[in-house]
């Protein structure tokens, strides 16, 4: 145990490693949270499966009305229409039911980031093997002397780190929102233009 | 002429009535196994999300490595951030294209295909690449 603190130390830019460390714990307990309060419930499944189905169906119809070769009826029309506004409906309520939970790892998280930003405040965390557009330096420069912008800051790679093991964590515990759910849907969908 | 367009889409017919198969085997908590062989078969059947699933992982496979690589070499300059988003794009293309010989049609096009798992991939390569060049060349 006394020598990983001494192998670490021993690395200039050591506390990139640390940094990696727990960023993937606060991504297991981000997840572990996420399951609790959100995953595990029945109203969280039930919408998942709604969203899969007319999903699944939606694809079916419009394969369907893509093949035929005779003019599409205005039923066939109308079916589509309704199963398109009844998925983006439960993806609206599946948004809604998420972002009520995600409040709690809301907080998790600014209180990591806090932590992170006391322990690692002013120091060089790595280095940018290329220098960042003034944008980005901001964030990778934050509470750093000097003028080199390929000298890397906490926030930066932290970023780096959320969101990379965050995504890929749920993708493998199988946590990623349906694809269903996609553009147009959310909390605040985009006006359908067949109805104005 | 006439019989060979009924004859194909029967055999899409029969397809998707084997993905609605699939999806209620998947309902129902009893998974298929996923075949490792199926990853380079161009005859096998894909439903949207397993494709899109293994696209994803293929993406973040290549942006590990890349970052591996660059970073141990070292490759030093933003324009190797281009590079391994030609080169990663480029994998993944010929891989549903030229392996498997899928019909983006049916998943949505290219652009769907090729944004699979991109932003994550990305994030991931900076990572490997900015830890593995600080690690080893300070």
């Amino acid at each position: 145990m006394a020598t990983t603190p001494q192998f670490l130390s021993s690395l200039k830019y050591g506390d990139s490693l640390s940094l990696i460390g727990i960023s993937f714990c606060t991504a297991v307990i981000c997840e572990a949270i996420s399951w609790l309060l959100i995953y595990r419930t029945n109203s969280y499944k039930s919408l998942k499966s709604s969203i899969d189905k007319a999903t699944k169906k939606l694809e079916t119809m419009k394969t369907e009305t893509n093949q035929s070769k005779i003019t599409i009826k205005k039923s066939k029309t109308k079916k589509i229409d309704r199963v398109e506004t009844s998925l983006k409906e439960s993806s609206r309520d599946l948004s809604l039911f998420k972002f009520k939970s995600g409040a709690v790892v809301a907080l998790v998280l600014f209180v990591v980031f806090g932590l992170l930003n006391s322990l690692f405040e002013g120091k060089v965390v790595a280095k940018l093997p290329f220098r960042p557009v003034r944008i980005l330096t901001k964030m990778s420069h934050r509470g750093l002397q000097g003028d080199d912008s390929t000298d890397c800051a906490m926030p930066f790679l932290y970023l780096l780190c959320s969101i990379s093991i965050r995504t890929n964590l749920q993708k493998f515990l199988g946590f990623s929102p349906p694809r269903g759910a996609g553009a147009g849907a959310g909390l605040f969908p985009m006006p359908d233009p067949k109805t104005n | 002429m006439k019989e060979g367009k009924s004859f194909k889409s029967n055999i899409q017919q029969q397809q998707q009535q084997l993905q609605q198969q699939q999806q209620q085997l998947h309902q129902n908590g009893h998974l298929p196994p996923f075949k490792f062989a199926k990853l380079l078969d161009p005859e096998a059947s894909w439903d949207k999300d397993q494709l899109g699933d293994v696209l994803h992982w293929i993406r973040q496979v290549v942006a590990l490595l890349c970052g591996l690589l660059w970073g141990a070499i070292p490759l030093v300059g933003g324009i190797w951030i281009v590079i391994f988003l030609i080169v990663s794009s480029g994998i993944i293309y010929g891989y549903y294209a030229m392996v498997l010989k899928v019909d983006e049609e049916d998943f949505g096009g290219h652009g769907a295909l090729l944004q699979e798992g991109l932003f994550a991939s990305i994030t991931l390569f900076l990572l490997a690449w900015i830890v593995v060049y600080s690690l080893a060349h300070f």
